[in-house]
């Protein structure tokens, strides 16, 4: 934009000169101009290339502050065929079908925008930087993702230490932070969906790079996450949650480990029942080049700590009723029980195939509650990714679920696999 | 499960098949930095005489650009006059599972232009960073006329600008004053027509101005950009110029990397200014 305003200026002023030289040279050719003559027609060319110079630096700087904005974003469009349904509910809610007990055919198939999402940043200056981050994909409404505020240190050349302030990734493991616009499956593990809803919480953070390959982070955050019902002005636990994550970026091989400390209430009336949250997490990648396909990764993470249990919290509280609205332990249970000891993990496969095509594959499981069978939660996934061009991927991917659900002769595997066929692109 | 995973192999060889075309029959494509266009344009005209059928196209924009090109795609080779940063290596990663392959094809001194009527003749580099971060404006204050020092650089998607800001301002900002010129030539050109004015780019564009003699501190000896001295390390604002690649080079690229690091490439390396790598 600006060279082209330039070459703009520069063209114009070019023109203008030749016209004068071109007239300047017709009128030397028939008849000799007086010396005095020319010389307030170069001055007149010069003051105009001032002027014209000046108007030109104007606009630079114009451009200058506006080039300190950077706008950036995704949107991911999706149709999914699943064996469950999450639409039959909405289908079958007429009077006359439930009347007739006669219930609709369940809706298996939809397309809906699972992301879409802008990000502004506006570099103040070398040593600060703002950041807003918004959704309007799942929500009916635009949503604030991200909101922060980035402090670099002055004292060092690559600014290798950063505060950053505001609503924010949490720091913790690899998957969390790794944007989903590069992220080779559609979806992130169980393990994490589950740990870490909406993977943002409000807090702050301080990132260190010793080395240009060791990385350390610590972070306090409120502790609820941008998906907890208390979000996003309140923080019921009073004390703040910490993370510290370390990481080695070899570039062949990256490592990294991670632990999280907080406190999280149990929904109950009355006086605050807080159970213990802790997680830990340690995550491996390894890269390499295989001759003719090109990159390839394998990558493995794995979680385990004391967490609220939703199926607990479902088995040991009882609701308010009409007669009594406090939701209330049920007789005998012990507080503690709400939260239990969890392990989960994941391992992937990424192969490049060429340069437009990749392959993915993804085992992953997560146990809610290792004292517990049947619980846990295990699934396969493959992808393909065809990169359509440098902003579009398309994507195709197959999810094989396998949860236990109780049945007349012990328990089955309920039918939940997905099919997911997504159109994303990027700018 | 098997007819599941039936489907999937049909939607895979679906997708491949769409993927197929959009690969085959492509010359090369170089991108990035404009220090280097000069050069890899000389080798690409001689490259395209030396193997007819053989298509290579060649843009600037800046080493930032091409780089960014060589992550989205959009080109097989990236022309960088500075190291790809690591934020860099690490987006290509996720793209490409893989961090690039860097390939140094030549050295350059990065030049300090000057006017041919400026009287100063040599400054070190703490003195460079003092005029460009704009804590020294007036040419007196380096032993020279009593006079305005006007700045000429480059644009931020250039690698020159990067590696001036790393290696000379040791990572300040460049002074608001800065005009800042698309391409070293139109440095070049500004520096040649403004007697108080000062830029810096490749040591190849170095035609109608004057190099300043560089000292490392104020204890050193100033010294010119060479062939000599940018190979020995005695200049102290030297650096290499790279090809990168998103993989191993294979197929055209590959022989085209390696006439680039034969004695023949080499040669028009000297030719066009820069200085060999081998």
């Amino acid at each position: 934009m600006r060279s082209a305003q330039r070459s703009a200026l520069m063209f114009t002023a070019l023109c203008f000169l030749t016209a004068r030289s071109a007239a300047s040279a017709e009128t030397d050719s028939t008849a000799a101009a007086p010396p005095a003559a020319s010389a307030p027609a170069a001055a007149d060319v010069m003051g105009r290339l001032d002027a014209l110079t000046e108007q030109m630096q104007t606009l630079q700087s114009d451009t200058d502050k506006l080039k300190r904005f950077k706008f950036s974003g995704y949107l991911q469009v999706r149709y999914e065929k699943s064996e469950a349904s999450n639409d039959s509910v909405q289908v079958a809610s007429k009077a006359s079908a439930y009347a007739l007990n006669t219930i609709t055919p369940a809706n298996q198939d939809r397309f809906y925008i699972r992301r879409g999402r802008f990000k502004l940043t506006y570099d103040s200056g070398p040593l600060s930087q703002a950041l807003l981050y918004f959704d309007g994909g799942t929500d009916r409404t635009l949503r604030l993702l991200e909101a922060t505020v980035t402090l670099l240190d002055p004292w060092t050349v690559l600014h290798a230490h950063a505060l950053t302030i505001g609503q924010m990734n949490v720091p913790f493991g690899y998957e969390i932070e790794r944007s989903s616009s590069v992220r080779e499956l559609p979806e992130r593990s169980r393990a994490e969906n589950v740990l870490f809803p909406g993977e943002r919480d409000r807090g702050v953070k301080l990132v260190d790079h010793w080395t240009p390959k060791l990385e350390t982070v610590i972070g306090v955050f409120n502790g609820g996450g941008i998906n907890h019902p208390s979000f996003p002005n309140t923080d019921p636990t009073r004390a703040k949650d910490v993370v510290g994550r370390v990481r080695w970026t070899g570039g062949t091989i990256d490592a990294g480990a991670s632990y999280y400390a907080g406190r999280e209430l149990a929904p109950l009336t009355g006086p605050d029942v807080a159970t213990d949250k802790t997680r830990f997490g340690a995550d491996g990648e390894v890269y390499y080049a295989a001759p003719r396909l090109g990159g390839g990764s394998l990558k493995g993470e794995f979680y385990s700590g004391h967490n609220q249990n939703a199926d607990s919290v479902k088995a040991l509280v009882a609701p308010g009723t009409a007669a009594n609205g406090a939701t209330l332990l049920v007789a005998g249970a012990d507080p503690a029980h709400l939260a239990t000891d969890f392990r989960g993990a994941y391992v992937m496969w990424v192969q490049n195939l060429g340069e437009p095509l990749q392959f993915a594959a993804r085992w992953d499981t997560f146990d809610p509650n290792v004292d517990l069978d049947h619980d846990q939660f295990q699934r396969v996934s493959l992808g393909l990714n065809y990169f359509y061009d440098g902003n579009t991927r398309l994507t195709v991917a197959y999810d094989a679920v396998r949860t236990d659900k109780p049945a007349a002769n012990g328990y089955t595997d309920p039918k939940d696999n997905l099919w997911t066929l997504q159109v994303q692109h990027k700018f | 499960m098997s007819l599941r995973f039936r489907r999937f192999a049909l939607a895979a060889v679906a997708l491949a098949g769409v993927a197929a075309p959009a690969v085959a029959g492509r010359g090369i494509t170089l991108k990035g930095s404009d220090t280097m266009v000069i050069l890899v344009q000389r080798w690409a005209e001689d490259y395209m005489k030396k193997t007819p059928g053989q298509v290579l196209q060649v843009t600037g924009g800046g080493s930032g650009i091409g780089i960014a090109a060589l992550i989205n795609g959009t080109t097989d080779v990236c022309m960088a006059s500075r190291p790809m940063k690591d934020d860099e290596k690490l987006k290509l990663r996720d793209r490409y599972q893989t961090m690039g392959i860097e390939i140094p094809v030549a050295k350059d001194g990065l030049s300090i232009y000057l006017n041919q009527q400026n009287p100063v003749t040599t400054l070190t580099i703490a003195q460079l960073r003092d005029i460009y971060t704009g804590a020294v404006t007036n040419w007196k204050q380096v032993g020279g006329n009593d006079a305005p020092i006007l700045l000429y650089g480059r644009e931020n998607s250039s690698g020159t600008y990067t590696y001036f800001k790393d290696n000379v301002l040791m990572g300040r900002d460049y002074s608001s004053r800065c005009q800042t010129l698309p391409g070293t030539a139109a440095v070049v050109n500004a520096v040649s027509k403004d007697a108080n004015g000062i830029g810096y780019g490749g040591a190849a564009y170095a035609s109608g101005v004057r190099d300043c003699a560089v000292k490392k501190d104020g204890a050193s000896a100033g010294v010119l950009p060479s062939e000599k001295t940018v190979r020995d390390g005695s200049y102290p604002i030297a650096r290499n110029l790279f090809l990168y690649t998103r993989t191993r080079p294979a197929g055209d690229v590959k022989k085209f990397v390696d006439w680039v690091l034969s004695p023949e490439g080499q040669t028009l390396v000297t030719q066009v200014g820069y200085f060999p790598v081998r």
